[in-house]
């Protein structure tokens, strides 16, 4: 995808992201004048982003969102939960352009339709009020009947009102159109009125700067929309150019069917002189931009290019020459895994790994030194050399890896900041009052865990609302405030992250848990009688429970709490339950803060699935078995020259051996802790990367093996400690 | 100097006039009303500059060596 449209997405999400909070700020206050401001300015900003883009749907149903937030900013329109809901319908509209651009690495092309549905939506919501019309674009239909040529090629209206301390800031706002190839007019007027001179002040910007531009360039969009509230922009379109009659025509049809004859020797001489006939008319018809456009083909267009060019000519279609193409670059490389979420990172931690490239550089020049000794022929002083130049290069590789691990960490802010949203419109289906407070958004974890805690927390939120929190009566005769509050909480504790979601319902009814589980015959009844409550409660987590009364739309389906749970583990956390009967219930998820991802070679022996790490794999050897040969009690081959002792995987770590040993032998050459050995296995396997969890329970201490992990069949795969196996 | 009173009289506005010439134009057309703004050498006029001579409307000596502003400025500035 062109770089461009990446920054674009990544950036138009965060402006969401922004203007959703803020939204949502302003229906619980509506009289909060700075979320109302934030609000404001993302869809400002927004607007201008899809501007630089070209993308003018989305820009069109954005502007007038913004001229409604606008006037509720003025004062002239009351911030109303149905203006709220237009201006969430607008952004939810916007998410799913730019789900349909990342898809496909191109603005979609028939958004219009949807962007005419959102503009209803406003114009709707400002007829109610007559003052709040649009005022804003006033301005620009001044400007437009003030220049009618100008205004027919006019592809954005420009109003730029610098801030007084414009000037004191450096800002130099007529550069601004100095570069801009498009400009079709440029007026100044005063912001008031001009005062005397000698009451002139020479360093506060007092003037309105309006303009009309052709095919804007990207860079003044950037600039424009980088100005903030300074600029105001409505785009335009421009009208085509008026069809030519008579002889003009009559000469335009006489040089296309010249193209038209047969193609061959000449043609490209033919349609070079087309093209120069076609400019000139256009020239003698005052449409000098066009005939340089035209001219321009002359040299070695292909005929039907110029043929396409002269009859859009006559139709009247021909556009002026954009000034360049803003056309989205399609990376034919771009396969759906290359268009993965991208990562924003802080600088700093970019130049750390600058430095650290630069760090590797120089080792690996230092190593050309110690090949340079090599050649000289003095072997210890080599040795020491790269004794020395392999403690640095650890060094450094460690580092980096840590560098590069550091670039991964994300703060929770990323997962949290969707659930608002969302739980509103839970609240809405469920008519269960209660809002959600966030905690601790900025706490930080790897990349991996953020992004898979979104559906676990999201299960965890239905369930709160759902079954945790009372009914209104419910609440209203216990005592409780009627509105509900349930709390997203994150905190680091050591190497571990916390996440909590704790709500201020009615704790789990213990003794219903207790029904079901027999009902459900979760496990024989003497053994449930035998539970405690806090064991009792921690069912819920158990496959297949749900103490819904009532299947609802948000959960109840019995697949939640256990895909939590799994989900959780999955990510080598866990999940743990408080409850207390009518004072609520806290779920706890207790995660590592990073996931260790290891590179493994998966094999299997005894119809086990093993992994050994890659960085101990040497290579693979397939052998005759008369090539193992006894040495003693043990087992040996010879590997290029060297006797490479070989371990049974499956007798060593107790499984049972096929009864008849297979003719070839297929042995993994790995080596840990200075040893070597070939490891005998049945079949190999992929390479895949793991998160590594160390073994628990009766597992923990298994000789030989280092960690399980799950593969995507559900079955366990354990990842050999090869220095505990070499020794 | 980028701004200064010629020979003639007129303000001479040349090379590039930043934003700390606007204060010299406006003290140099309130010491001398009625003189002429020479710009003919002009070859670049920060905002500051075109917002004195958009307020004060002196005269003008022109067109401005630099094309920007011959195209663009001027004629705003010379209609009345």
């Amino acid at each position: 995808m062109n770089e461009f449209l990446e920054q674009f997405l990544i950036e138009a999400r965060e402006l969401i992201e922004q203007a959703t909070d803020d939204l949502l700020a302003l229906e619980e206050d509506p009289a909060d004048a700075e979320r109302l401001g934030g609000a404001f300015r993302a869809f400002h900003t927004l607007k201008g982003a899809a501007g630089i883009m070209e993308f003018t749907a989305m820009a069109r149903a954005l502007h007038a969102a913004e001229d409604v937030l606008a006037a509720a900013r003025a004062g002239e329109e009351p911030v109303t939960p149905a203006l709220i809901s237009d201006a969430l319908t607008c952004l939810d509209q916007v998410v799913q352009w730019l789900d349909a651009t990342e898809a496909s690495g191109e603005t979609p092309v028939n958004a219009d339709a949807e962007a005419d549905a959102i503009v209803r939506r406003f114009v709707r919501v400002a007829a109610l009020d007559p003052v709040a019309e649009p005022q804003e674009d006033r301005w620009a239909q001044a400007l437009l009947s003030g220049a009618p040529d100008a205004a027919a090629r006019a592809e954005l209206a420009v109003r730029y009102i610098p801030h007084p301390d414009a000037f004191l800031d450096g800002e130099d706002p007529v550069a601004l159109f100095r570069d801009e190839p498009g400009l079709l007019t440029l007026a100044f007027s005063p912001a008031g009125a001009w005062p005397d001179l000698a009451d002139f002040d020479a360093f506060r910007a007092q003037l309105v700067i309006t303009a009309l531009i052709a095919s804007p360039t990207a860079a003044f969009r950037e600039r424009i929309a980088a100005l903030g509230e300074q600029v105001d922009s409505v785009e335009l379109t421009p009208q085509p150019a008026p069809a030519l009659a008579g002889p003009a025509g009559e000469l335009l049809q006489g040089q296309l069917e010249m193209l038209a004859g047969a193609a061959g020797d000449g043609a490209a001489g033919r349609a070079g002189s087309a093209a120069i006939v076609v400019a000139n008319v256009l020239r003698r018809s005052g449409r000098a931009d066009e005939a340089d456009r035209m001219a321009s083909l002359a040299a070695g267009a292909a005929p039907a290019v110029v043929a396409d060019a002269i009859r859009q000519v006559i139709s009247g279609a021909w556009a002026p020459a954009p000034a360049e193409s803003h056309e989205p670059e399609i990376d034919p490389k771009a396969t759906p895994e290359a268009m993965a979420r991208s990562l924003r990172v802080d600088v700093e931690r970019v130049d750390a790994l600058v430095n650290l490239t630069g760090e590797l550089t120089i080792a690996t020049n230092a190593l050309a030194h110690v090949s340079a000794m090599a050649a000289e022929g003095d072997v210890e002083a080599v040795a020491r050399a790269l004794r020395g130049q392999h403690g640095d290069l650890e060094r450094l590789v460690r580092e980096l890896q840590r560098a590069v691990l550091n670039l991964r960490v994300l703060p929770l802010r990323q997962v949290f900041q969707r659930f608002p949203r969302l739980v509103r419109e839970m609240v809405v289906s469920l008519e269960k009052p209660a809002r959600l407070l966030t905690e601790g958004e900025a706490t930080e974890a790897d990349k991996t865990i953020v992004e898979a805690l979104f559906e676990p927390l999201l299960h965890v939120l239905r369930n709160a609302l759902d079954h945790g929190v009372e009914s209104a009566e419910v609440r209203a005769a216990a005592g409780k405030p009627p509105s509900a509050t349930i709390t997203l909480r994150a905190r680091s504790e050591g190497d571990q992250v916390i996440v909590e979601v704790e709500d201020d319902g009615g704790g789990i009814d213990v003794a219903r848990v207790r029904e079901i589980a027999a009902r459900r015959e979760l496990m024989p009844a003497d053994e449930l009688a035998a539970l405690s409550d806090v064991e009792v409660a921690d069912l819920i987590f158990a496959p297949g429970f749900s103490t819904a009364r009532t299947v609802t739309t948000i959960s109840g389906r019995g697949v939640g709490m256990d895909a939590v749970r799994t989900a959780v583990e999955r990510l080598g956390g866990r999940v743990s339950l408080h409850s207390e009967a009518g004072l609520g219930t806290i779920v706890r998820f207790t995660l590592p803060f990073s996931v260790m991802m290891s590179r493994v070679m998966t094999v299997e022996a005894g119809d086990q699935v093993f992994g050994i790490p890659m960085e101990a794999v040497l290579e693979t050897v397939r052998l005759p078995r008369d090539r193992i040969v006894g040495v003693g009690t043990a087992q040996a081959f010879v590997l290029r020259d060297r006797t490479v002792p070989v371990i049974d995987l499956a007798q060593t770590l107790g499984r049972a051996r096929p009864a008849t040993p297979r003719a070839q032998a297929n042995l993994v050459v790995a080596t840990a802790g200075g040893r070597i050995a070939g490891l005998e296995v049945d079949r190999l396997g992929d390479r895949m990367d793991v998160m590594l969890k160390p073994l628990q329970g009766l597992l923990a201490g298994t000789p030989g093996v280092a960690g399980a992990t799950l593969l995507g069949d559900g079955r366990v795969l354990l990842v050999l400690d090869l220095q505990e196996l070499l020794q | 100097m980028t701004v200064a009173l010629n020979d003639a009289g007129a303000v001479a506005l040349s090379d590039v006039c930043g934003p700390d010439d606007a204060e010299a134009l406006l003290s140099l057309l309130l010491a001398h009303p009625g003189a002429a703004v020479d710009w003919r050498a002009c070859e670049g006029a920060h905002t500051a500059v075109i917002q004195v001579l958009l307020a004060g409307r002196p005269a003008l000596a022109g067109p401005p060596r630099d094309a920007f502003l011959a195209q663009w400025v001027e004629p705003l500035l010379s209609a009345r």
